[in-house]
């Protein structure tokens, strides 16, 4: 087998413009990474789940230039139904359901995304440290990520936000993290424990290079797709959470949000006055964000598991 | 029996971590949530000395060592005492949990058990005609709706089937003025009641076990023991269901405990919209209400009941699989 | 002449990935096999042998497609009938035994479910009948009937690939196609595997086709030989022709490299005739800046390690193990899986602890080395992993693999540690180097990857290399070229090197003194040449047995 090189020149000519001893970091980890993009953007499923989180990322970082009025402004008539100028109509105090709709995007796409970043991060740090101990540590972190992972989430965010009374945003996040990051710690830690008992990294230690080098270079590497998997399943818990939360008024009332807007429309009996937009809205946000999220991880699943990946009819 | 005796220790290992989470949490709080409760609860009438150091130990209040606080509060789960209620005054947080209990454990308990079965034969369907139309409606289907938000499913439910069509009751378990007992007739309007809840709790659930078991089903499909048993001609149906999905149920069901406490949480908004009496609803009203002793109670409740369903699946796992009884 | 049981015309089959150009797999195979032929298939990896047995037993399913040609058996084409008439045709009809039989068996049911699952679809046993058929058709396999209440998990690799023989014979085969049966077997159970299949193949009388990437082995078991190459069926002939007067160039360079490590001189192509003695003290460190020349002392070693689960003995990997490694020599340390050479391997590498017993490599005391230490002994002693796949991170370049020891382990920085990464390219024979240097380990191919692994050994001029069956992964026209690379390395730069392998005949082509190893102790040590040919200890003799001998036995 004679395998074609794809680009020699082109890849050598990067490495001689580097002079430095050190050897080609930059390019493998940005191969990595346009290499996990392009694996996601192949699978067809993550494609629409991209586009789908771009539409709602879109409306979060321009929400105040989309939206037509102030979402707390409250100065229209009372649960008024569609019209020309309110095309969703208002709410029950009079604010304009479509300005809190956009606005609502982006509390949720923060939240998402700080509570997901924290997670993997803690997720990482916790599943890396714990696949490299054997000992009684090792034991005794087990057994707190297992009871993590069985109390039930939800419960425990509840408790913890009834304590720290209408904490808003910050303290949402808060609690998302705390009971988030244990799933993300033990698939990375699993990942961990047999990617460390491989050659390569064996080769390593014989190479000279020291324990950080090696964690960092080549174990978290090989893991790209798996922390990218959690960080988008963090972020899809985090999402339902907060509305969660909202929902049952243990946010920051005032916040603009689908969570608020659900747990104000249930409050003010949209149910019975026919406003069915107040609900099916938001929630209807919630989920398509979410789903977006799942969707996009059917293309990192894909990096992972070949045999995941669409096609090859039985 | 190594394998039991090891479940069981770690079962009680786990509950005491459990309790013990509990009884820090209000005291990792910032200010004293025990003072807000004696102070809330002095506004329905005069708190009896017992009382208050039930509380105390319950909630955390700066008198006498952490230890000594730690070993009272043992001492009271130990007899179920949780402490008296200020919402629902003078009724004991024990007897509120104990008459929600069995309406969240019959209608959560039951509709999870009949999701987990229903996704995962879907799943082995799926995975077993691969590319068809049975593969991709429920792949399809179970991806998004398992992205609702139980509550709004809810909600969703709640408003058409039971506002604008009519065809369901709105709220409760059971009709006006009914009075829960064994008769059929209460059955029959407790079951009606159910549906709604429990319709909401399988659409949302059943996607989750359909994709997991269809993805570990894969798997097993491309294993060389499913191979051989085709080379050996053995009929399809045993293929499938005796070597294919038998092997790959064995992961799911470790995911199916781990899975239990997201389902119980999302089943909690679910009562909070149909007002249905269970924990859920309870705990909604206690946190409402700021009663942290029945939020305390509560959560050690769900907590328990969890780690209990969990347990079983393990032991089941340890009976379905020969390779854990050595 | 009777009617053939299997013909076989113009059969072709292309593997159609998604998403990629169909590619052909095999190509216009044409073949007859008579009622009790014993036919070898052979090929080296990618030959299509697999997918030609997997074809004529029913079981090609995507991306594999027969896209041309007819399977008659017993005058029905195979390749056109429905799923529900080939099931029913699998009694009395064509049975396959997997190449990783290991796993060939439902770790959740019993031995016994397996043999009923297969009575039950096919109806040919009845109920009562089941438990003693079973029972005979474990016999038949050697096998006591108690495995029937045991669980795949409960067994031997050997014992596993029995049962599934057995099951494949409960079917009552007229055709049996055997993929590697033995390939992922122990030595010894390999040879007593195969010697099982041939009795079974001469009391049972059914027709026969052993798939295997051994031509040596296969010339000793079978009759008739089929050479598969690139999907081509280019030779096919009897077994005693092929070796006598093989036709095809590629048979003839698949023979070359059989040879017998009993013989008086032995020889493979790229690897120097041997005598009985090679000539030690000829070989002189040739070696520029080499300061000191340090031997690996191992005295007393054992090893054990701690049960594997509670309640079970603690195992010994290693017994009471002594040998000095001089600097430049050559030494062969052999035995089965499981008899502790790689345990051995990774005490002298400072990778695990001796439980007693010492180990010193010039100043360093390598049984407690510390961890700053252990920098210190690699700089010395470096290590050639078996699996090529596994010993290359798949994200690094090669050019990144190389330069680790070397910026690691020499003062070179810059251009000059590049210029000493592009020679050990050169040096393990990749060039253009440039080229080699850009590439990732999946743009190279086995014996490409594996002589990474070499250059990034010797990166750090090492005087010891530990080659930890540094072949066995490699098809075997790969082999020599790499036991010649290695072999010249060690000559020409002074290393001495540890060959550790359970391959006889490497160990008799590449080394001058063996260590035979048996249940993690020395049962016999020597120069390679006499050992091998004058073997006293039994297990030596049966590990010089269970290699096959096609010349010899003809």
């Amino acid at each position: 087998m004679t395998p074609s090189t794809p680009d020699p020149q082109g890849t050598h000519a990067v490495m001689v413009r580097r002079k430095q001893a050190d050897v080609a970091p930059a390019t493998s980890a940005l191969r990595v990474v346009w290499r996990a993009v392009a694996t996601i953007w192949s699978v067809p499923k993550a494609r629409v789940g991209v586009a789908l989180l771009g539409f709602f990322v879109l409306l979060a970082v321009f929400a105040p230039l989309i939206a037509p009025y102030d979402p707390s402004d409250n100065s229209f008539g009372r649960s008024e139904d569609f019209s020309a100028a309110h095309w969703m109509g208002t709410t029950a105090a009079g604010q304009d359901v479509l300005s809190q709709i956009i606005h609502g995007a982006s509390t949720s796409v923060f939240v998402g995304f700080v509570a997901g970043l924290l997670s993997t991060i803690i997720a990482v740090t916790i599943g890396l440290t714990w696949g490299y101990l054997r000992n009684i540590t090792g034991d005794v972190i087990n057994f707190v990520v297992n009871l993590f992972l069985v109390i039930p989430a939800l419960p425990l965010m509840i408790v913890i936000a009834a304590y720290l009374q209408n904490g808003g945003i910050g303290m949402i996040i808060f609690v998302v993290v705390i009971t988030g990051w244990a799933w993300g710690a033990r698939v990375l830690r699993s990942q961990t424990q047999s990617l460390r008992s491989r050659d390569f990294v064996t080769a390593a230690v014989f190479s000279g290079d020291g324990p950080a080098r090696i964690v960092f270079r080549e174990i978290l590497p090989n893991m790209t797709s798996l922390i990218v998997g959690s960080f988008f399943g963090a972020a899809t818990a985090a999402i339902l959470a907060e509305a969660g939360l909202e929902f049952l008024g243990l946010g920051d009332s005032t916040t603009i949000s689908w969570g608020t807007m659900l747990f104000w429309a249930q409050n003010s009996n949209a149910l019975l006055t026919g406003q069915w937009i107040l609900l099916f809205a938001p929630g209807l946000c919630i989920s398509l964000l979410a789903t977006s999220l799942s969707l996009i991880n059917f293309g990192v699943d894909g990096l992972s598991n070949p045999r995941l990946r669409e096609g090859a009819n039985r | 029996m190594r394998f039991l005796l090891t479940k069981v220790g770690l079962l009680v290992l786990t509950l005491w971590a459990a309790i013990t989470l509990n009884f820090l949490l209000p005291r990792l709080m910032p200010g004293s949530p025990a003072d807000a409760a004696i102070a809330k609860l002095a506004q329905n009438g005069p708190v009896s000395n017992a009382t208050r150091a039930s509380i105390e130990a319950q909630l955390g209040v700066p008198t006498g060592s952490m230890f000594d606080q730690y070993l009272q509060y043992l001492g009271n789960v130990a007899q179920f005492d949780f402490g008296v209620s200020y919402t629902f005054f003078p009724q004991s947080v024990a007897g509120l949990v104990g008459a929600a209990l069995p309406w969240t454990l019959v209608l959560v308990g039951l509709v999870t058990i009949v999701a987990f079965i229903a996704g995962t034969l879907l799943g082995v369907l799926a995975a077993w005609k691969r590319g068809t139309w049975l593969d991709t409606l429920p792949t399809v289907g179970g991806t998004f709706a398992s992205a609702f938000p139980y509550f709004w499913t809810a909600l969703l439910l709640l408003f058409f089937l039971g506002y604008v069509l009519g065809w369901f009751p709105t709220s409760g378990a059971y009709g006006r003025g009914a009075t829960p007992e064994f008769t059929g007739a209460f059955l029959l309007d407790a079951l009606y009641h159910s549906l709604l809840p429990a319709t909401t709790i399988l659409i949302t659930s059943l996607g989750g076990w359909i994709l997991g078991m269809r993805s570990t089903m894969i798997n097993t499909l491309g294993d060389d023991y499913v191979t051989f048993a085709e080379a050996n001609g053995l009929r399809p149906r045993t293929v499938a269901i005796r070597y294919a999905a038998r092997n790959a149920i064995l992961p799911n069901l470790t995911s199916f405990g781990l899975a239990l406490g997201g389902v119980v949480g999302g089943s909690l908004l679910v009562e909070r919209v149909f007002n249905y009496p269970g924990v859920g609803y309870l705990l909604y009203t206690a946190v409402v209400n700021q009663d942290f002793p029945l939020m305390q109670g509560l959560f050690l409740i769900i907590t328990i009941s969890v780690l209990m369903a969990n347990f079983i699946v393990d032991i089941l796992y340890g009976i379905l699989d020969p390779r854990t009884r050595r | 002449m009777n009617e053939p049981l299997l013909s076989v015309r113009d059969l072709s089959v292309v593997y159609e990935p998604r998403g990629g150009d169909p590619v052909p797999a095999v190509t216009g195979a044409t073949f007859e096999l008579q009622q009790g032929d014993f036919v070898g298939l052979v090929g080296e990896s990618g030959s299509g042998k697999s997918t030609l047995g997997f074809a004529l037993t029913g079981l090609s399913k995507p991306p594999a497609r027969v896209s041309a040609g007819s399977i008659l058996f017993n005058g029905v084409d195979i390749a056109g009938l429905s799923l529900a008439d080939l099931r029913v045709q699998r009694h009395g009809g064509f049975a396959m035994v997997l190449q990783s039989g290991m796993n060939a068996l439902n770790p959740v049911r019993s031995i016994r479910n397996h043999f009923y699952d297969i009575f039950a679809a096919h109806g040919h046993v009845s109920r009562a009948d089941r438990e003693e058929r079973a029972k005979v058709l474990v016999g038949k396999v050697e096998l006591p009937s108690s495995v029937l209440d045991r669980f795949a998990g409960e067994l031997s690799g050997g014992m596993r690939q029995r049962v599934s023989i057995a099951l494949a014979l409960s079917l009552e085969p007229k055709l049996m196609i055997f993929d590697e049966p033995t390939t992922a077997l122990d030595v010894l159970v390999q040879h007593a595997v195969m010697n099982t299949i041939r009795e079974l193949q001469a009391a049972e009388k059914f027709t026969a086709v052993l798939i295997s990437h051994d031509l040596g082995m296969v010339l000793e078991v079978t009759e008739r030989v089929m050479v598969m190459h690139e999907g081509l069926i280019v030779e096919d002939n009897t077994a005693a022709a092929i070796l006598a007067a093989p036709q095809h160039p590629y048979t003839q360079m698949l023979l070359s490299h059989y040879g017998d490590p009993r013989a008086e001189v032995v020889e493979v192509p790229g690897l120097a005739v041997r005598g009985t003695a090679r000539n030690v003290s000829s070989r002189v460190a040739s070696r520029e800046g080499r300061a000191a020349r340090e031997a690996i002392v191992v005295s007393g070693v054992s090893k054990v390690y701690p049960p594997p689960r509670r309640g079970e003995k603690p195992v010994q990997a290693v017994s009471n193990v002594s040998f000095t490694l001089e600097p430049g020599a050559s030494m062969a340390l052999v035995g089965a899986s499981g008899s502790g050479k790689s345990t051995i391997a990774k005490m002298i590498t400072g990778v695990e602890r001796p439980t007693s017993g010492t180990i010193r490599f010039g100043d360093l005391q390598v049984d407690t080395i510390k961890r700053r230490s252990l920098k210190r002994l690699h700089t010395e002693v470096q290590m050639v992993f078996q699996d090529p796949y596994a010993a290359l991170n798949p994200l690094h370049t090669v050019e990144y693999i190389l330069m680790r020891p070397i910026l690691n382990f020499s003062q070179r920085r810059g251009q000059d540690a590049r210029r000493r990464m592009l020679e050990l390219l050169d040096t393990v024979g990749l060039t253009p180097v440039e080229q080699f240097a850009a590439r990732l380990p999946h743009q190279l191919s086995g014996g490409q990857r594996q002589r990474v692994v070499i250059a990034r050994a010797l990166a750090s001029d090492p005087q010891v290399i530990i080659a930890d069956e540094p072949v066995s992964m490699l098809d075997v026209s790969l082999r020599a070229g790499l036991l010649a690379l290695l072999d010249s390395l060690r000559e020409t730069w002074g290393v001495s090197m540890l060959y550790i392998t359970h391959d006889l005949l490497s160990a008799r082509l590449v080394t001058d003194q063996i260590m035979v190893l048996n249940h993690g102790a020395v049962v016999e040590e020597g120069a390679t040449a006499s050992v091998l040919r004058n073997p006293q200890d039994d297990y030596t003799i049966r590990l010089l047995e269970a290699i096959p001998h096609p010349q010899t036995d003809r």
